[in-house]
Parts: C-alpha cells; sequence; structure tokens
C-alpha cells in the first residue's frame, strides 16, 4: 500500500501526468498502474523517494516515468500506442509514442537494479522493445523474431533484467522498426551510478534529449513512413524550435547534456559561449585521457553523446545542430535563388492574378519570418522565433542555454530573456564607414586553362543599397 | 335588255366570288407568327411597311444598343433591326400571295368590238369568264388555303431559324469573351514567368536552359491567346451580321461582360413535353401538305389523322452521395406516337402525293420524338456538366489555388510552381466557362426542338 501512496506521489511529481484506469482492471491488477503525459512541456525531475537515491535528470519536453517497487524489483509500465504529440505551438502531429507522447518517458534506474518493465501493445500493428546498449540476457534484447515473438497488438509483454552498466541509454522497437521509429517510438533511459564513479562526475544540472526526424506533407499531420532521408522535420524529442525549451541554469552549475541520435544522419551539436568535452556514450563514460575541449561534437547515426561543461558565462547562448538546414523547419528544396532578381514591377501583374501574393527572397528568406504571412493550416513556418532583437529565424533543432546568476538550483522555469549589461551588446556604429582596403592578387594562375571560353564570364554583384525595410 | 341584265348577274357572281376567295394579310399572318413562336419572337415581330413604321424601328434598335444587349434583347434586336429578317419577311408575302393565288379564278374577260361594213355599225360587247374555273372554285379555294397554311409555317420555321441562330451566336460571342479574358490571364501568368526568367539569368540565377524553359511556356500562351483573340472577333462578327447591324451600330454594340448564370433548376421533362405538344411547326407542315395532297386528290376525310401526342418522362434521378464529386443522371423519354389505320385510307386509293405526303407525317412525327429526347438529354447533361464544375471542380480549384499561395508564403513552394499551378487553375476556369457555353447552346437549341425545329441541335455541338 505504502509504495501505491508513493507511487500516486510520483505520479503528482510528473506534472500533467495522470493514472490511466484501463477498462480490464482484473486482467490488469499484476500491472503498475500505466501513467500517462498528457503535456508537451519539460516536467520537473522524478526525485526519487525509494530504492536507491540518485541525481534525476531532466528530460527535455518530456517527463521520467513513475515506478513502483515490487519485491525489490523496479516495475514500471509503457503502453505503446497512437499519440497526438505538439510538436510546437499550434503544429501538432499524429505520431505513435508511449504513454500519451512522443518520444515515451525516461526511464531512470541505478546500477544493480532489478527493473521489470511490462510493455502493452495498443498499436495496430505487433511491437516490441529493443534496450539499446544494455547489458541483459539475450532473450530481454527486444529484437521480434530473434530473441522473442513479437507483443500483439492487446498483448503485454514483461522484459526483466538488471541494470548492470551505469550510463545513458535508449529504447525503441525492433519490430516493424523502420516505421515504428519513423513514427516516433523511442524514449531516453538512463542509469545512474550505484556509488561514486571515477569516471561519472556529479553534475548539478543534467539534461537528456533524443534527436529524431519526420517527414510531414505541410498541412497534414501523419509523418511519411517511407521517407528515408529527405525528412522536413529535425526535431529533439519530437519538438522543432520555437517548441523546444530552454536549458536553464544558474551559473557556475555544472553541466550534462545527454544527446541520443535516431534520425538517419548525423547532427553535429555546437553550443556557443562554452567549450565542452565528450563524456561518455551509450558504450559508456570516455577515459579522461581521451577527452578534449571542443564547441562542436558529432553525433553520429544510432549514438549517444554526454557532454558536459561549466556554464560559467552568463547569457542566452544557442545550442543547435550545425547543419543549417537542420535549424529550418519544414521548407522546400526547390525554390528558385531570388537574390538579386527586382521583382517589383513583375509583383504588381502577379498580384493581378494572385490578389495574395507577397515578393519574397529578393533579399534573401529573412523576409519569410519577418512578414508572417499565413501558411497551410498545422505547419511551422519555415524560419520563426520571437527574440528580444527580432525574429531569431530559426526551426528544428535549435535551443538556448540560458545561464542566469540567480536561477535558484532544482529550478529549471525559464528566466526570461538576458538584460545585458551595458555596453556589452553590438551596436550600430553611429559614423560613416571608410572603404575598406581590398586585396588585389599579384598570382599568376598556375595552371591556365588550355581552351580559354569563347566569352569572358563576368560576374557583378549587386550590392544591397540602403534600404528602409 | 337581257344582255344588260345578263351582265349584271355575271358581275354580281364575279364578286361574290372573288369576295370569297382566298386572301393574304401580311400583319395578320405576321401576328399568327408572333402567336405560334410565342417562345422566340415575344410578339415583337414586325414588318416595316412604311417609313414611319421604318423610324420607329430604328429607334427600338437604339434604345437596345444603348445597353449590354442581353440574350432576348439580341433577339429584339435583330427583330427590329435586321435588314435581312425583314426582307426574308417580305418574299415571304409574296410567297404567301402566290399561295393564295391559286384559289383565284380567272378573272372575266370583257370584249368590246365595234364594227363599220358601209353605212352600218355594228357593235359588240362580249363578257367571257371560265367556267370551270368557276365550277371548282370551292376546291381551288380549300386547296389555297392549305397551301397559304403551309407558307406560313414555314415562314414561322425561318423566323424560328433565324432568332435560334442569334441565341446560339450570343452565346458563343459571351463565352468567346470569357476565355479570351482567361487565355490573356494565363498568357500574363507566362509573360510574368518568361521575365522573371530572364532577370534570374541575367543576375545569374538561373542557365540559360532554365531561362528558355520557362519561356516556353510564355510562347505558348501567345499563340492560345492569339487564337481566343480571333475566336472572340469571329463571334462577335457573326452576331453583327445576324442582329444586321450597320458599321456605326457594330461599334455600339456591347455585351455582357458574362454569360447568364445556371438556372437554379432544369427545365423537367414534363415541362418540355406539355409544350413539345402545344404545336410542334415541322408536325403541322407535314399536316397542312398531307391536308393539301388530299385536298388536291379530293380526299376529305385526312382531318381526322391528327391526334397526335408527344411526351418525355423522366424515369429515374440519381441521388446525390453527399461525399461523391459526380453526380450522374439517367432520363428515360418515351414518345407516343401515334396509331393510325391506314386500311381505310389505303382502299380509298391514295394517289402518289397524299401517300408521299401520309408517310412523311409519319416520318417526322417519329423523328420528332427521337430528337426531342436528344435534344432534352443534350441539355440536362450539359446543365449537369456544368453545375459539376460550378459546384465540385470550381471550389475544388479555388482551395489549390489558396493553399499554393499558402505554401508559397510558408517557402514550401516556389513563385515558378506558383505561376504554373495558377495557369492550370485558370484552365479550368475555361472548362468551367466551356461547360456553360455548352449548357446555354443546348438550352436554344432545345427551345428549337420543343418548337419542332430540331436542326439547331446539330449547329449547338
Amino acid at each position: 500500500m505504502n509504495s501505491r501512496r508513493q507511487f500516486l506521489k510520483a505520479v503528482g511529481l510528473a506534472g500533467g501526468a495522470v493514472a490511466a484506469s484501463l477498462v480490464n482492471r482484473v486482467a490488469m491488477a499484476a500491472l503498475p498502474e500505466p501513467v500517462i503525459q498528457t503535456k508537451p512541456e519539460t516536467m520537473p525531475p522524478l526525485i526519487p523517494n525509494q530504492g536507491r537515491p540518485y541525481n534525476p535528470v531532466v528530460t527535455l519536453n518530456g517527463w521520467t516515468l513513475p515506478w513502483r517497487m515490487k519485491n525489490g524489483v523496479k516495475e514500471f509500465h509503457l503502453v505503446a500506442e497512437p499519440v497526438v504529440r505538439e510538436m510546437a505551438p499550434s503544429f501538432k502531429a499524429h505520431l505513435w509514442g508511449y504513454n500519451g507522447q512522443s518520444p515515451g518517458p525516461t526511464i531512470e534506474v541505478v546500477e544493480g537494479d532489478r527493473v521489470r518493465i511490462f510493455v502493452t501493445n495498443k498499436l495496430p500493428e505487433h511491437t516490441s522493445i529493443h534496450w539499446h546498449g544494455q547489458r541483459l540476457p539475450n532473450g530481454m534484447d527486444g529484437v521480434s523474431g530473434l530473441t522473442q515473438p513479437p507483443i500483439l497488438p492487446g498483448k503485454t509483454f514483461v522484459y526483466e533484467f538488471i541494470a548492470r552498466r551505469p550510463g545513458t541509454f535508449m529504447y525503441h522497437p525492433h519490430a516493424d522498426e523502420m516505421v515504428q521509429m519513423a513514427m516516433g517510438m523511442m524514449g531516453s533511459w538512463v542509469t545512474h551510478p550505484r556509488d561514486k564513479h571515477p569516471l561519472i562526475a556529479e553534475v548539478d544540472r543534467d539534461f537528456i534529449f533524443l534527436m529524431n526526424a519526420y517527414d510531414i506533407e505541410p498541412g497534414s499531420f501523419t509523418p511519411k513512413i517511407m521517407t528515408m532521408l529527405d525528412f522536413n522535420l529535425w526535431s529533439w524529442n519530437s519538438r522543432i524550435f520555437p517548441g523546444i525549451d530552454s536549458l536553464n541554469v544558474r551559473q557556475n552549475d555544472k553541466v550534462r547534456i545527454r544527446i541520443g541520435n535516431l534520425t538517419m544522419t548525423n547532427h553535429p551539436m555546437h553550443l556557443h559561449g562554452h567549450e565542452f568535452l565528450v563524456t561518455g556514450s551509450d558504450g559508456g563514460p570516455t577515459p579522461p585521457s581521451s577527452r578534449f575541449y571542443e564547441v562542436t561534437a558529432d553525433v553520429a547515426v544510432g549514438q549517444m553523446r554526454q557532454i558536459e561543461f561549466v556554464a560559467d558565462e552568463e547569457g542566452d547562448w544557442a545550442f543547435h545542430c550545425h547543419k543549417s538546414h537542420h535549424t529550418m523547419n519544414a521548407m522546400s528544396h526547390d525554390v528558385a535563388t531570388l537574390i538579386g532578381v527586382d521583382q517589383r514591377e513583375l509583383a504588381r501583374k502577379i498580384t493581378n492574378l494572385i490578389p495574395d501574393y507577397m515578393v519574397m527572397g529578393e533579399r534573401g528568406m529573412a523576409d519569410m519570418a519577418a512578414m508572417e504571412m499565413p501558411i497551410p493550416d498545422n505547419t511551422a513556418p519555415m524560419m520563426t522565433g520571437d527574440g528580444p532583437f527580432g525574429s531569431v529565424e530559426m526551426g528544428g533543432m535549435f535551443s538556448v542555454v540560458k545561464v542566469r546568476r540567480n536561477q535558484q538550483p532544482g529550478n529549471y522555469s525559464d528566466p526570461g530573456w538576458y538584460k545585458h549589461p551595458p555596453g556589452t551588446s553590438a551596436y550600430e556604429f553611429a559614423g560613416a564607414p571608410t572603404e575598406p582596403a581590398r586585396m588585389q592578387s599579384k598570382m599568376q594562375q598556375g595552371m591556365p586553362r588550355l581552351h580559354k571560353p569563347s566569352t569572358e564570364v563576368e560576374v557583378t554583384v549587386r550590392k544591397p543599397k540602403s534600404t528602409h525595410h | 335588255m337581257n344582255w344588260a341584265r345578263f351582265a349584271a348577274g355575271i358581275t354580281l357572281l364575279s364578286i361574290v366570288a372573288l369576295s370569297g376567295c382566298a386572301r393574304v394579310e401580311i400583319d395578320k399572318s405576321i401576328d399568327r407568327i408572333n402567336k405560334d413562336a410565342a417562345d422566340f419572337t415575344e410578339g415583337k415581330l414586325i414588318l416595316a411597311q412604311n417609313l414611319d413604321q421604318r423610324k420607329a424601328l430604328e429607334s427600338m434598335a437604339a434604345e437596345l444598343l444603348a445597353k449590354p444587349l442581353s440574350q432576348s434583347d439580341a433577339v429584339q434586336l435583330a427583330l427590329v433591326n435586321s435588314p435581312a429578317l425583314q426582307a426574308m419577311l417580305a418574299a415571304n408575302w409574296s410567297k404567301l400571295a402566290d399561295a393564295a393565288q391559286t384559289g383565284r379564278i380567272t378573272n372575266p374577260v370583257f370584249s368590246f368590238e365595234r364594227l363599220v361594213l358601209g353605212d352600218e355599225l355594228e357593235l359588240t360587247r362580249l363578257l367571257s369568264f371560265n367556267l370551270l374555273d368557276l365550277l371548282t372554285l370551292p376546291q381551288r379555294y380549300g386547296l389555297a388555303q392549305h397551301r397559304i397554311e403551309e407558307a406560313q409555317l414555314r415562314l414561322t420555321i425561318e423566323v424560328v431559324d433565324l432568332i435560334s441562330q442569334i441565341r446560339l451566336a450570343w452565346v458563343n460571342v459571351l463565352a468567346a469573351q470569357q476565355n479570351r479574358n482567361y487565355a490573356e490571364q494565363v498568357f500574363e501568368a507566362a509573360e510574368v514567368s518568361s521575365r522573371l526568367a530572364r532577370e534570374m539569368q541575367r543576375v545569374g540565377n538561373f542557365s540559360k536552359l532554365q531561362r528558355v524553359r520557362q519561356q516556353v511556356f510564355y510562347s505558348d500562351a501567345a499563340t492560345h491567346l492569339a487564337r481566343a483573340e480571333q475566336e472572340t472577333l469571329s463571334s462577335r462578327e457573326q452576331l453583327i451580321r445576324l442582329l444586321g447591324l450597320s458599321a456605326s451600330q457594330a461599334e455600339e454594340l456591347l455585351l455582357p461582360k458574362m454569360l447568364p448564370t445556371l438556372p437554379e433548376n432544369p427545365r423537367t421533362p414534363q415541362e418540355i413535353s406539355k409544350a413539345a405538344n402545344q404545336g410542334r411547326l415541322d408536325i403541322k407542315l407535314a399536316e397542312a401538305e398531307l391536308q393539301a395532297a388530299a385536298k388536291a386528290q379530293g380526299l376529305n376525310q385526312i382531318t381526322s389523322l391528327t391526334d397526335i401526342e408527344l411526351g418525355i418522362r423522366q424515369e429515374k434521378r440519381s441521388t446525390r452521395n453527399a461525399g461523391s464529386s459526380i453526380s450522374g443522371s439517367g432520363y428515360d423519354i418515351g414518345v407516343q406516337l401515334p396509331v393510325f389505320d391506314w386500311g381505310d385510307m389505303l382502299r380509298a386509293g391514295m394517289n402518289a402525293d397524299t401517300l408521299a405526303a401520309v408517310n412523311r407525317l409519319e416520318a417526322t412525327v417519329s423523328a420528332a420524338g427521337s430528337e426531342l429526347r436528344e435534344s432534352y438529354s443534350e441539355y440536362r447533361t450539359a446543365y449537369d456538366v456544368s453545375k459539376h464544375y460550378r459546384d465540385e471542380v470550381l471550389p475544388l480549384s479555388r482551395i489549390i489555388s489558396e493553399e499554393n499561395v499558402l505554401r508559397y508564403n510558408g517557402m514550401l513552394t516556389g513563385v515558378f510552381d506558383l505561376l504554373a499551378e495558377t495557369r492550370e487553375q485558370i484552365r479550368t476556369v475555361m472548362a468551367a466557362i466551356s461547360a456553360q457555353k455548352q449548357f446555354w447552346l443546348a438550352d436554344a437549341a432545345l427551345h428549337a426542338a420543343v418548337i419542332g425545329h430540331p436542326k439547331m441541335l446539330e449547329q449547338s455541338l
């Protein structure tokens, strides 16, 4: 009874989570009641109040699954089911996930814990769960057909193993894997070290998220499951900027960010204003001799990386994938480059035919973020996000690490925009700019072309004149 | 004084005979056309026989030309303005007079002879006339009446034909105008693409190949526009000719910008059956020919063969599913054919002319039903297709256009794709106009078919 009360208390801690009453209570009596999350926001860490203590993680735009202790075994209940995930404000996706959201909840255990996970399949097709990176008995590895029969719709399977190795892991289906992962089925797993670990530092703030990618036709809701490369949405925990919460820390906090990649391409993760160390992967902590400071770390497909840094610089520091199209939302790759093309006169003619037509792209794409024109329903603008100085013109895998002097320990709420001390922000030069000296090459071409082109191609660059747009 | 009495008697007889003779008055004949083809002339057919009447018609024409000409205005204008129509009426007046002539007896001949033989003077006065003429007068009179009737019907058919042609021409020119306007829009969209592509190449964003591809659309659109312009001009000139407009009147001619919208409901088969039974000109004409042939042969009992009824029935109408976009309709149009008992007639021994006329009447009646069925089916199909365009296709096209702009706004599609899509959507609008035009052509053809001038169906297709 005690465990049930504590279980419900844990539910309370998880914010918007609710205990779902299943129809067949009798059949489910032996199962922990599944907990369903209804909100896409970052939930506060789930402080463990039973079992071995540990310092919990914060799942970016996600949550940690509460458990119950039964005879010394940590019991979790995952429900694989179709979900509606808000990927960004005013943009919802029809995904498959676990316990009400995609990705599923983070599972946190301690090294040496015996873990029992009930997996109920409420999908229209069979599934299984593979515990990516874990040491476990082969029959618990979750590869449908290879190590177990698939979990048919309506059935519940039990996985049970001891979390032997501390580290950062993930879980995902291994049955119709391509489709189920394209639909958003995945989750994070953290095994905390039992004792002080020489290679695993204690940190003040510990964040975790998975990177995933979707191809959702603008105006529709469901990912195209057959898209393998040309995704149009690059997300963290099935959220896209400006729907991704900021990572809010106190100045001089030691911060760890655990990042997993379940997309089909690599992501060079770049943090502004700080240098970080890659301290581990899903293979375990890295030896200190291999660590060196970086500002960008590539996370390859199917990998996890832990980065650690001391957040000693106050401010709003951008944190993003460095592939620039991964910091865009849905866009076309076939839009013609109109830079430098004077459309003013033609625009009038086009407006006769298409009354709502607006000129875009003549000076670049920033117009798009600035104009905020109506776009198809249920679509996040390609580049958007209001910052304190205007549009951030971003999308996709982009967020901000907010470092504040007065962010209280344990407080993960958004402190708002950074207030720059006077004289520490870029400003407009008031004087007259002088003509810059331009380099003139005196070099001869080392290996000239045998046949010269008949006409010399003259490239002219139209420089922006002073405009007041 | 016997002579004097005889002469007076003859004169009297002649007067009596002549006064009973078949006569034609063109005004009455025109009144009759106005009555028989009220759906066409709206009672406004007039033959100007003097300067005052001519002037009155001219001022009516000027009034009609002052505003955009509706379809019925166009008909009115032709009635009051077309010299060709007036010529046709006048020519038919003369035909009617010829027909009437057959009913008249040869004029009596009066001869006067003065003979001097020496001192003897002999005066001879002779009044002579064709006794046979006089004896067959009642028969000739009857025959003439039928010939007049025939001529009258032929004239009515000619008027109906002219008016139907005007209706078709009016629809054609309006549709051509609209088509031209949209062809111009397609042209403009292609022109913008082409100019944009040229500018793109100039600043270095497009290759020559990319630019030329856009220019091809433009050249193609220019050809279409030129054809559409020509179509508008030629259909307008055709209407001008039918209306008999002078050069100055032609310049004044204003036409509505758009075809009339589709009527709320199509005409029902019941309506059409009823109208068709109110006297089809082709059947009446075949009847008149038969009457004339029979009269010429001296048969009287043919009058009993005039009970003819036409009818269209609509057996089932399609039910529209809420989800489905295509509404199919089916009609079953039946004609009740007269059943003649030709036996007596054959025994009575018809001559070749009468036999031909009898069979022509039967053929006309059979064909009338078939033509009516075809014409109504053409009309209903055109209505349904046009309504389908209006209620289903155009709204879809509008949504596509709106969504495309939203996609353009979201950088999900480029300006060239947007312009190409716009050209596609305009083509859909042009197809809708074509369907609307087909409906109004079929409508004019159905009017003509109902009154018994089914030739129009072919012209409208």
